[in-house]
């Protein structure tokens, strides 16, 4: 049960602000900023918040979505996990609704925003956070803003960046809203957005490898027709009571194996079991369908190997090299290298492979890291990165281990790792000439993408 | 509709309110809509709109639901500072409750409930059994948190109109959502009631367990919540209800989860076969695991409560150790928490890899994050002796590296090394000591030196390295100092030779005359009479057997544990503290009845009379202190604290406050009660205070005399507000030279004492050491005012006119002068005096309190001033004149302060 929920902007202005129960006195928003902003403790310099705090009785919970805050606080012992997975799907619901969720599209349609978190939150207690059920309640309606201007938001927000032939407005269009023509575009979107975490040792072995997949659909059907997904047969879910030490016995028999997952309330597994398939209605709005969490050993898209050697007086090179190991049907795009780099280096000249196009390298000279970014890279090639670096300090013999790890972040866009895959998506409607567009898109982004030294 | 919202923020020129109340009398609707829409949009960025009220009102009767929510959005802020027009929506509200509409009749019922205002709430009641009873699902969930809205205004009304029982009817609602809603407002009413409203029987239980399936993921987490306060009745049952519960495991929403693991803990408690546990820990651990793969936040409030079922089910989680291996792009407070389970599930089969982890992170950027890597290799170290050697040769890795606060941070842990294995790795000292000059900080630089001292007789130049820091010891931090002297003692007792004698003497010398740290002083004269007496005796002293340590930082006492676990996927889980030390909602309805108002009062009367049990010498009766204290001269007047001392007695000895204490009150010194000079080396300083609505006695015991102190206990006489100790006085042996500080808490009405009501309160402390000391202390009305004082303008006058003039008493506070209203009345404020009204009369000021102390005893308060000038007038209005005198006392304070 929640006392107050709040907005703000980067700055601590007050966005939305809505008291549920008036015990928790008005300068909480103030309290709040001030404390997140300057936060210390046990004589740290300074530090994160940490999301869950208590001030003078008052327990402030907060998370970050699309650069705003989204602030609750109570006075009682309440689930901590339930309000900051409400916070999380408020700023869902709120972007299901106006299409876009920043400041701007917040301060034009405050009058929809505090009639869907009336009907969200009754005297603290969640509701609901359906976007299908609140549509019966909910009566203004959004006011569209410039979204080509706007930072996107949210997992399938990336989709809106490379590749051209998704329709970008899809994902900023509002629940409500009608199209212009007044008639609705039937189409369904379906995302396996799989996020990896490889942590190469400085040998280049994998130490551990993981995977966090999500399964996102966001349907636009009309009359609610009922869908069919039908996910690989071989599909296998827990590791079987083994310990993580010994899964490779399962790799290479073509089976996914997930070490575990759980599925929206919408979906119906009565036949998961036999054939693999989840069935469900989809509810209006963005949902996951399915998130699945994989320890199973994969074949990771990216080696990378880097190497700081000391060459003269004061001096040291660094090369670092990337391959990338998926077919060469496939780009990777917006990828950045960072290698921290020992603190006393005071001047970096780079070089370029000859031809290298859409690459950049910069010495950052605060944080001491080299950053390496590339527009694209096509599969099966290979980058190369050398630097010259300058010291103003001897090292003490130790420059590898004041530099790195070097971390990496991409996207890459129609490729999974997992192996996981949509086999078809079945809409059942009897009309024979009923065909919505149908859109299963796959993408592999970077989590901790980390090589050590 | 046109245009933007956000038009509405727009600033007008002047005259913006008349131009509004135009437009909401316009006898056009969408005018009138957007109308109100400038209005609430002008409410939200905090202008007073107030004043447009009935206009805003009149616009509520309407068809049209955007509007109609408009309006009620207007009202339910409004409403409070306007009861007398608020009436006047009432009509309309009960109209709507009937309405064909069932998303109007909800309505209705919502907004009213959120109007708290006595005189709607007597009209909110009918309409509410009405919705209750609705035949729309909608409806009925709404109404069922109404009931818990009305409760927080009026508790006496819920039960009289048996809201109570029809709120438990709607358990058995078929619709899953009524059902939840009506168990969260149960749950919230049993919160704040002494009686039993919602018990759940193995009837509920089933019924419950049942709607679990149907609920929404939110009602999911209200059953299951309300379920874990369930007791099982055998295994057999509770093996039952972890298998309806089980399922849960596998939701998305992670609030589910955990809330399903809580449950399924508790039950677990009761099961004894081995294998249904076995099977449970293993069905818990994948999704415990997969919180992590949520977002950062999640994963916080995940880690900390994984980080208590670890330390009571380490089998758990014992093969999953990597996902605990920090991310690179993991925010610090995960990293953080990540780094303590990674501790706590480190066993011989992992340490390697675990090493490994730690050594990476070693050498990352984030400083907090490499120390705290340091320590947990030493932590690592002191937990597996088999692992010791190779964690020592990963430290001694790190500290070839010179980065400066890693070394530092090395050389802390290895001290504890030492400690754990003694005699086993001294080899390393050399390789330490090439790092001597490098150490700045304190606790570095003193458990370099206690290594020194320690193994003088094995370090060469044992001498010259302490030697090189006693040059600055006078610049040293206290922590620093206190080593510096135990070791040089320990150096002179292993090598007296002459270098260490010169070296003791100039240390003891520093130690005594030239330091104002007590602390100091006390153990440099300690070793000084040793050393002079019985050097045999010293040796025996300071050079003994040390025991040996264990790893028992962040390790949770075993009953603090058994209340966190239960409190699992709560507030208190992710603070590691049980929840009555930070949830401080105020209960205001509680307090209504004179009963609720002391829930505790028969077990307090039992506990002081065991502490009066415990005071031996005084054979009176076990509530009241001997004559000979009542005749006792008039205490002296407190005796003014040294500033320094006082400083340095705050600061100082903060380590000896034992941690599960209160923490001390930042503040104004407490005033000195018994002197050190009366004491014999004992002094008392204590005051009542009001913290979290409730009172304590704030206690600080000095210890100057030569002796441990131990076995206190605290007895109060008959006092004129019944004042007794509700629970024995807590505090630890107090050694020469520390003190301790600890928050008694109070009841009262326990041993009244007859006659007019007086500020004296005689207290009694003793020990096991020293005869019983009495000394006087003067009651401040202060912090008896409770929270629940604040009265409504309307029942203030009320009450006024009730009371006969007779009851009326006033006092000039000639001295006293109001320089800042603001200041003075948030002053006021937190001493729950809550002001009501202010009015000009002539050139004065004329301000209303009212304030309410137990019992319900109410206090009218009127003040006249000119604000900058001195003299207040005081007049108070009470049905207890009696206390008057006492209560101006308290409020000269106040004015003065």
């Amino acid at each position: 049960m929640i006392s107050q929920f709040f907005v703000l902007s980067q700055r601590g202005d007050n966005i939305v602000f809505r008291d549920y129960r008036g015990e928790v006195q008005k300068g909480s928003t103030e309290t709040f900023f001030r404390k997140v902003k300057f936060w210390k403790e046990d004589g740290q310099e300074e530090a994160q918040a940490p999301p869950v705090f208590n001030v003078d009785g008052v327990n402030y919970f907060h998370v970050k979505v699309a650069g705003l805050l989204f602030v609750a606080t109570t006075r009682v012992n309440v689930s901590p996990s339930l309000v900051l997975e409400l916070l999380q799907r408020i700023a869902r619901v709120i972007k299901d609704y106006l299409g876009v969720l920043s400041e701007d599209s917040l301060r034009k349609n405050f009058v929809l925003v505090y009639e869907l978190l009336d009907e969200v939150i009754d005297f603290g207690y969640v509701q609901t956070t359906s976007t299908e059920v609140l549509k019966s309640y909910i009566f203004n309606e959004p006011i569209a803003v410039d979204a080509a201007r706007l930072p996107p938001l949210g997992p399938a927000a990336i989709f809106m960046q490379g590749s051209k032939r998704m329709p970008g407005t899809a994902v900023t269009k509002s629940v409500i809203a009608n199209e212009p023509a007044g008639r609705k575009r039937e189409e369904i979107f379906v995302d396996i957005i799989e996020k990896i975490s490889v942590t190469f040792s400085s040998s280049g072995y994998i130490l551990t490898s993981e995977i966090d997949g999500t399964i996102q659909m966001k349907s636009y059907l009309s009359g609610n027709p009922e869908i069919r997904v039908a996910l690989n047969e071989e599909l296998n879910i827990g590791r079987g009571g083994r310990s993580l030490y010994d899964y490779r016995s399962s790799a290479g028999s073509g089976a996914v194996v997930l070490d575990d997952c759980n599925f929206h309330e919408s979906v119906r597994l009565d036949s998961f079991d036999m054939d693999r398939t989840l069935t469900l209605v989809p509810p209006d709005g963005e949902f996951p369908v399915m998130n699945y969490r994989m320890t199973q050993e994969f074949r990771p898209p990216f080696r990378v190997t880097a190497l700081i050697e000391e060459a003269g007086n004061l001096k040291a090179e660094v090369i670092i090299k990337v391959r990338a190991e998926f077919s060469s049907s496939i780009t990777a795009n917006t990828i950045v290298v960072q290698m921290p780099l020992p603190k006393y280096t005071t001047r970096a000249t780079f070089e370029l492979e000859p031809g290298a196009v859409g690459q950049t390298a910069d010495l950052r000279e605060v944080s001491k890291k080299l950053e390496w970014s590339l527009k694209k890279i096509v599969g099966g090639s290979e980058n190369t990165l050398r630097a010259k670096l300058s010291f103003s300090q001897e090292s003490h013999g130790n420059i590898t281990k004041e530099s790195g790890p070097v971390s990496m972040t991409f996207t890459i866009p129609m490729y999974n790792a997992s192996g996981l895959q949509v086999k078809y998506l079945q809409i059942a409607k009897k009309s024979s000439n009923y065909n919505p567009y149908r859109w299963v898109r796959y993408v592999t982004q970077a989590n901790s993408y980390v090589a050590r030294m | 509709m046109s245009g933007h919202d956000s038009k509405y923020f727009s600033t007008t020129k002047k005259g913006e309110i008349p131009e509004l109340k135009e437009e909401l009398n316009s006898q056009y609707k969408d005018k009138r809509k957007d109308a109100v829409k400038k209005v609430i949009a002008a409410m939200t960025v905090g202008k007073d709109v107030s004043s447009l009220f009935t206009d805003v009102v009149n616009c509520m009767q309407t068809e049209n639901l955007e509007l109609k929510k408009l309006v009620y959005l207007y009202l339910i802020n409004y409403a409070k500072s306007q009861p007398d027009l608020a009436i006047l929506a009432v009509n309309t509200f009960v109209k709507d409750s009937q309405d064909p509409n069932p998303l109007i009749r909800a309505l209705a019922v919502r907004t009213m409930g959120c109007i708290r205002v006595d005189k709607i709430t007597e009209y909110l009641c009918d309409p509410l059994q009405r919705c209750l009873k609705d035949d729309d699902p909608y409806v009925r969930k709404t109404a069922a948190i109404c009931v818990a809205k009305l409760y927080d205004i009026n508790a006496e009304l819920v039960e009289d109109r048996g809201f109570l029982e029809s709120l438990k009817d709607l358990i058995s609602d078929n619709n899953p959502m009524v059902v939840a809603n009506a168990v969260a407002a149960l749950a919230e009413i049993q919160e704040n009631s002494n009686r039993p409203v919602f018990e759940i029987t193995s009837h509920t239980l089933s019924k419950l367990l049942t709607a679990l399936n149907e609920c929404t993921e939110w009602g999911q987490v209200f059953i299951l919540d309300a379920l874990s306060k369930y007791k099982a009745a055998d295994a057999r049952e509770a093996e039952n209800i972890v298998e309806r519960v089980t399922p849960r495991l596998q939701h998305a929403n992670c609030a589910v989860v955990l809330s399903a693991v809580k449950m399924i803990l508790q039950q677990m408690e009761l099961i004894t076969s081995t294998d249904v546990v076995r099977n449970l820990c293993k069905k818990m651990a994948p999704p415990l695991v997969t919180l992590l793969s949520a977002e950062p936040e999640i994963q916080y409030v995940a880690l900390r409560n994984i980080n208590l079922i670890v330390q009571r089910r380490p089998t758990i989680l014992a093969h999953e150790i990597k996902v605990f291996f920090c991310k690179y792009n993991d925010p610090i407070y995960v990293k953080m928490e990540k780094l303590e389970i990674m501790i706590k599930l480190a066993s011989d089969r992992n340490i390697d890899q675990v090493l490994l982890e730690f050594k990476e992170y070693a050498t990352e950027v984030d400083v907090d994050f490499v120390r705290k890597a340091v320590r947990a290799i030493g932590r690592c170290a002191i937990k597996l002796e088999r692992a010791a050697e190779r964690c020592i040769s990963v430290l001694l890795e790190l500290i070839k590296i010179k980065v400066n606060y890693v070394v530092q941070e090395a050389i802390i842990v290895i001290k504890d090394i030492f400690r754990r294995y003694p005699n086993t790795y001294e080899s390393i000292i050399a390789t330490l000591c090439e790092s001597l000059d490098t150490l700045d900080e304190p606790e570095a630089k003193a458990s370099m030196i206690w290594i020194i001292g320690e193994y003088a007789e094995r370090i060469d130049n044992a001498d010259e390295l302490l030697e090189s820091f006693l040059e600055s010891f006078p610049e040293e931090p206290s922590q620093v100092q206190l080593q510096l002297l135990t070791a040089t003692v320990k150096l002179f007792l292993k090598k007296p030779t002459e270098g260490p004698q010169q070296m003791i003497q100039v240390v003891l010398n520093n130690a005594t005359v030239e330091t104002d740290n007590p602390d100091l002083r006390d153990r440099a004269y300690i070793y000084w009479r040793l050393l002079s007496t019985d050097p045999e005796a010293a040796k025996d002293v300071v050079l003994a057997e040390k025991p040996v340590i264990t790893d028992d930082s962040n390790q949770l006492d075993p009953t603090l544990l058994d209340e966190l676990l239960a409190n699992i996927a709560t507030l208190s889980s992710v603070y590691h503290k049980p929840p009555d030390t930070f949830v401080t909602r105020v209960k205001t309805t509680v307090q209504k009845t004179e009963d609720d108002d002391y829930p505790d009062g028969s077990e307090s009367a039992e506990s002081s009379a065991h502490v009066g049990d415990g005071i031996t010498s005084p054979p009176a009766s076990s509530s009241s202190v001997p004559a000979a204290a009542r005749q006792a001269d008039p205490a002296p007047a407190p005796a003014p604290v040294p500033d320094l001392l006082g400083d340095l007695i705050g600061l100082d000895n903060n380590a000896i406050v034992p941690v599960d204490q209160p923490s001390e009150p930042t503040g104004p010194p407490l005033p000195v009660l018994l002197p050190a000079s009366t004491g014999q080396g004992l002094q008392i300083s204590a005051q009542l205070i009001r913290r979290d609505g409730q009172i304590f006695y704030s206690l600080l015991l000095e210890n100057n005399s030569p002796v441990a102190l131990d076995g206190f206990m605290i007895q109060f006489n008959k006092n004129s507000f019944g004042l007794a100790a509700a629970g024995p006085l807590q505090v630890p042996q107090l050694q020469p030279g520390t003190s301790a500080g600890t928050l008694l808490p109070m009841v009262l009405f326990q041993n009244l004492s007859a006659g007019p009501p007086n500020s004296l309160l005689q207290v009694a402390v003793k020990n096991n050491q020293q005869p019983v000391w009495y000394f006087n202390d003067k009651i401040s009305l202060l912090p008896f005012f409770t929270e629940d004082g604040k009265m409504e303008r309307t029942s203030f006058l009320e009450t006024w006119r009730s009371l006969p003039d007779s009851n009326e008493v006033s006092k000039d506070f000639p001295g006293a002068v109001v320089s800042n209203v603001e200041t003075t009345l948030d002053r006021m404020a937190a001493s729950n005096l809550f002001f009501i009204a202010k009015r000009k009369h002539a050139n004065q000021d004329v301000f209303y309190f009212s304030a309410k102390i137990p019992r319900g005893v109410p206090f009218l308060i009127e003040l006249t001033l000119v604000v900058g000038v001195p003299g207040v007038k005081c007049a108070i209005k009470t049905p207890g004149p009696e206390m008057a005198p006492v209560f101006f006392e308290a409020l000269e304070t106040i004015l003065k302060s």
